[in-house]
């Protein structure tokens, strides 16, 4: 009994989580009729699979995708690195400033991105970036909140590990890549799906960097279907249906890594 | 690290973070210095083309539209010898206006972007447009009076600037005028033949649906245009010089039928930005909406029964006397190099030639700008196909612009903001146009 | 305490490098503080990126704040950017939306996805399957979520209004009504332009369901790394699980929790997308937060000096409360 209760409400909460997800594929399979008129049920009354044949021929998905695919993984491995880095160095290390250049990198999380865009655009376009990949991935492969995230982890670790490893003649750098990181290893795990999906799931600066389709990423693929007159949102939906899939498997994927703690498993003795 | 010497750290870090910290700020006025410094000597360098090689357009990102114009765009390089023209989907007008917007900063621009009146207004703001009266006018690549009258008036009027003494800024892209569509299976079940030409037959029609059906007749999306629009059909005006006239007895009749309309729950608000209302009419819902002429193929799609429903001109205070609202964005220049502006004028000359208008408005719905169209064989067969395809032509001969004065758009959100408050009954009419004439002028004197 | 991996292992090519490298950095070490060359090259990576396109768009901004007119060409004003905002009503308003909107929201995402994330935590079926579910409304598409959460709330026959009816609650206009809800739930004791609209708390509503995918995520990754021992142990000694969860559980977490609190608010007093998604942009005094203020001066106006003067007026507000947060919570800290 005591079981059977937490399940019941994480499941019927679920639901919530669910529908809107389950509403997008349903209508992503109706005529464009039904999409607009249909309201919130999750039942098409025929099933058009042709629809998503329609959605590729819209727009060039195969290369946006493989953009967006590159320039993700790209930026995920680069935050995962200079978040482990940055992030041990704020939290272990002891050195002159360490706390003005932290308030310094948090400080540019209190910026709201549209007052950044102007002056990085300049800054890319005076770097003779302008449609470019460096353009969409360089600017993103640093941030604060990966840092922020990183370190509290290194705070959590009891620090008598270190010392012990000190005793052992491990220096900082060992001892960060051969036994801390795989210590927060959860941590790096949530720092690069975030990473992963902030990048993946970014419209405007792609569009304001970048010229044409060789360029051009999913998220601009989705904008292939609202019109001055109404929005297309059978094609629509099929289209985001296709563009969540990745994030939601590589998600599913990640998830496994907070199973365990890994803390206990990286101690002996 | 021995324990001492881990003490020792602490105590020093603190202190020397304190030493840091003043130099960190003297860094960083520094920084600012030599910002100001470089801000004060700013000259009015020109802006660079962002690709030397084509002459760029920023257009929307639609698919069918976005394919016509760059099949036109290769038939235009085909008879061109100059710069190629070259098509970029740069997202909708809030992306297209940012990423401008970034780009003048950066002092590069393209050759031509999509704009509504009033970015362009904006842009000439920054320098960045280039007047089209030099093209306009010239003897060799201009347009002639004819063509100059073949133009219907409102479609150039709307690109003229009064705030720069009347110059052309811009040309017109894509244009549209508000319509009324009816639901016919709506209409004829409370008893009712033919849609309202009038505003007083069209509260009157309203209160008889409502009657049969017990639910709201119109389905009501909260819009500046759609309000002008009706202004102009109350025989009214918007602005005079700086000054508005949303106080005027033409305004007022048009909140006061909001407020009955409201009042009697004859018509409910969709949600803003989307398109619920053509929803509703496809779901006989409602008998009514009032949308932009551009939504007849989308319209067409959901309602998939061509005999269901219809578009017809706006209800007018005097039908011997209409108007009705024009809107749709324009193409500007910007002033980059001659060789640029010269390919980008050139391009739209050869848009908004007869033929290339009546190509447009087939393949994407938007009105033929020309009083040409009207003789042309496939906007004749266009017509001929279902007999509402030709209401919104009918209406371009009497349309009207909206103001394209600085702080425009402003005053726009104000005017949904004094609807919607009409609307949920927290301000009457009369409160509302007294408040709405205050707000907006001050907005237009502050600028 | 021994480690999997020592110096007793021999070493391979990459620890023969960094234990290469942390010898060079050792001896070039000088003084008391004898980390900072491995800092300066542990830290420069990320400060070469953060500080191109993180830190100078902060003095440049900044810079930009002083100058008036359209697209920051206008003449140098000073101040006067700042002091407009003082005297500019919608300003003030915005900041209000603000407020009611980090009140409203953060408290109730952060319990609502502790308990979520706890539950999943200790969940022996679907273990896998719930979780991607849980997390599914951060990743689903803004657009198929507003559209559902507006077929939900909008117009007079949307479901909620039907579903109330049923209660005899009189039918509601949701994300259109710019009336107060304590307005609404008082019966019109209040003014109605008190506290936060029935707008913006279903904004909020909005939030709360999408933020807590966000949330989860992170308890998760936090929960994951407090050990099972520990709790194992607690049990053993007759605690129950209030006491765990008070002396055990959140003590453990608390690094994660005060990483959330100081992420949130800084996350909340910048929303847009809730907001943009759910009111498609349109500039109601009443759902209009301060981003969306500096969107409209920015990008609807061009007035990119003044756009940066309320920047950073919202910035400031942020390390005001950040540093406030680190203060007072930061102490509760529990670090190992």
């Amino acid at each position: 009994m005591k079981r059977v209760v937490p399940h019941l409400l994480l499941i019927t909460g679920a639901a919530f989580t669910l529908w809107p997800f389950v509403w997008m594929i349903s209508t992503s399979l109706e005529t464009l009729r039904e999409a607009s008129t249909g309201g919130v049920g999750v039942w098409p009354e025929s099933w058009h699979w042709e629809n998503y044949v329609l959605t590729f021929r819209a727009a060039p998905f195969a290369r946006y995708f493989a953009n967006s695919l590159g320039v993700a993984f790209v930026v995920t491995a680069a935050v995962i690195l200079t978040g482990l880095m940055a992030g041990y160095a704020f939290a272990r290390l002891r050195f002159c400033g360490r706390s003005v250049l932290f308030a310094l990198i948090l400080g540019t999380m209190m910026i709201p991105f549209e007052v950044t865009l102007i002056p990085n655009f300049v800054l890319i376009s005076r770097l003779g970036w302008y449609n470019t990949y460096a353009a969409l991935t360089v600017p993103w492969c640093a941030n604060a909140f990966s840092i922020f995230l990183v370190r509290q982890a290194f705070l959590g670790l009891p620090g008598d590990y270190f010392e012990a490893a000190r005793i052992d003649g491990c220096g900082h750098l060992r001892f960060l890549f051969r036994i801390a990181a795989p210590l927060v290893k959860p941590t790096l795990v949530t720092v690069g799906l975030f990473a992963f999906l902030g990048s993946y799931n970014s419209l405007l600066w792609p569009l304001v960097v970048t010229a044409d389709d060789t360029m051009r990423v999913v998220q601009v693929g989705l904008m292939a279907f609202s019109g001055d007159a109404g929005v297309r949102v059978h094609l629509l939906m099929c289209a985001s249906t296709i563009v969540i899939l990745p994030t939601v498997a590589l998600y599913f994927v990640a998830q496994k890594y907070f199973v365990e703690s890994a803390l206990g498993a990286g101690i002996k003795g | 690290m021995p324990d001492s010497d881990k003490l020792n750290a602490g105590t020093w870090a603190s202190s020397r973070d304190e030493v840091d910290m003043k130099r960190m700020m003297t860094l960083g006025l520094c920084v600012l210095m030599l910002n100001l410094g470089s801000g004060c000597h700013r000259q009015p360098e020109g802006f660079r083309p962002i690709n030397p090689d084509a002459a760029v357009f920023w257009s929307r990102q639609i698919t069918e539209s976005a394919a016509l114009l760059r099949a036109m765009a290769d038939d235009f390089n085909a008879t061109w010898d100059g710069l190629p023209v070259k098509v970029e989907q740069t997202g909708n007008y809030g992306e297209i206006f940012r990423k401008v917007s970034a780009s003048i900063r950066a002092r590069t621009l393209p050759a031509m972007a999509v704009a509504y009146e009033s970015m362009t207004a904006e842009y000439i703001d920054a320098g960045a447009v280039a007047s089209l009266d030099v093209y306009v006018n010239d003897a060799e690549v201009g347009l002639t009076a004819e063509d100059l009258a073949d133009f219907f008036p409102a479609v150039l009027d709307m690109n003229r600037f009064q705030e720069h003494g009347g110059a052309m800024y811009s040309f017109p892209f894509a244009k549209s005028v508000l319509m009324l569509y009816y639901n016919l299976r709506v209409l004829r079940a409370a008893g009712i033949e033919a849609p309202p030409a009038t505003w007083d037959a069209f509260l009157d029609q309203c209160r008889k649906v409502t009657a049969h059906t017990g639910a709201p007749a119109y389905a009501l999306n909260v819009d500046c245009s759609t309000i002008d629009g009706m202004i102009f059909s109350m025989g009214g005006e918007v602005i005079q010089g700086r000054e508005t006239r949303y106080d005027s007895p033409e305004a007022l009749r048009v909140f006061s039928l909001i407020e009955t309309l409201a009042r009697e729950k004859l018509a409910y608000q969709v949600s803003p930005g989307t398109y619920d209302d053509q929803v509703a009419l496809a779901n006989d819902q409602v008998a009514f909406i009032l949308r932009s002429s551009s939504g007849r193929e989308n319209m067409r799609t959901i309602m998939e029964d061509d005999d269901a429903w219809g578009m017809a001109p706006i209800p007018q205070a005097d039908p011997g006397h209409p108007a009705t609202v024009l809107y749709g964005p324009n193409i500007c220049i910007f002033s980059t190099t001659p060789e640029q502006e010269k390919t980008a004028w050139a391009f739209i000359k050869y848009f908004t030639s007869p033929e290339s208008v009546v190509r447009w408005s087939l393949g994407t719905g938007y009105l033929p700008i020309r009083k040409s169209a009207a003789d042309h064989p496939d906007m004749k067969a266009s017509w001929a196909a279902w007999r509402h395809n030709r209401a919104a032509f009918d209406c371009l001969a009497y349309a009207k612009a909206e103001p394209n004065v600085k702080g425009w758009q402003q005053v726009r959100d104000e005017v949904a903001r004094v609807e919607t408050e009409i609307l949920n009954g927290l301000k009457t009419a009369s409160e509302g146009s007294a408040d709405l004439k205050k707000a907006a002028d001050r907005i237009l004197a502050g600028r | 305490m021994r480690f999997p991996c020592n110096v007793l292992r021999p070493l391979n090519g990459l620890d023969s490098l960094l234990a290469w490298l942390d010898d060079r950095l050792e001896r070039s070490a000088r003084g008391p503080l004898r980390d900072g060359p491995t800092a300066f090259l542990l830290l420069l990576p990320a400060f070469l990126i953060v500080g191109a396109f993180g830190i100078l768009p902060i003095f440049s901004s900044i810079h930009l704040s002083l100058y008036g007119g359209q697209h920051g060409q206008g003449p140098f004003v000073g101040l006067g950017n700042y002091l407009r905002a003082f005297t500019d009503d919608a300003f003030w308003s915005s900041f209000l939306v603000t407020l009611y909107y980090a009140l409203g929201t953060i408290p109730a995402t952060m319990v609502l996805s502790f308990a979520v994330a706890y539950g999943l935590n200790r969940l022996v079926f679907g273990r896998g399957l719930l979780r991607t579910a849980y997390f599914l409304p951060y990743v689903t598409s803004a657009v198929a979520a507003a559209m559902i959460w507006r077929a939900l709330l909008g117009g007079e026959a949307g479901m909620l209004n039907n579903a109330l009816a049923h209660w005899g609650i009189p039918v509601q206009r949701w994300l259109l009504e710019p009336r107060g809800v304590l307005h609404l739930l008082t019966g019109g004791f209040v003014p109605a332009a008190v506290g936060p609209s029935l707008a913006l708390c279903c904004v909020m509503a909005f939030e709360i369901w999408h933020g807590s995918g966000f949330m989860i995520v992170i308890f998760l990754a936090g929960l994951a790394a407090v050990p099972r021992e520990l709790e194992e142990a607690a049990r053993i000694d007759g605690a129950n699980t209030r006491q765990l969860l008070r002396n055990v559980t959140l003590p453990l977490l608390s690094p994660t929790i005060f990483f959330l609190l100081i992420v949130s608010t800084i996350k909340s007093f910048q929303s847009f997308n809730g907001f943009y998604a759910l009111t498609n942009g349109r500039q109601m005094p009443d759902t209009r937060n301060l981003v969306l203020y500096i969107y409209s001066t920015f990008y609807e106006r061009g007035e990119l000096g003044y756009g940066a003067a309320v920047a950073a007026l919202l910035s400031l507000a942020i390390v005001v409360l950040t540093v406030v947060q680190w203060r007072f919570a930061g102490r509760k800290v529990h670090y190992e």
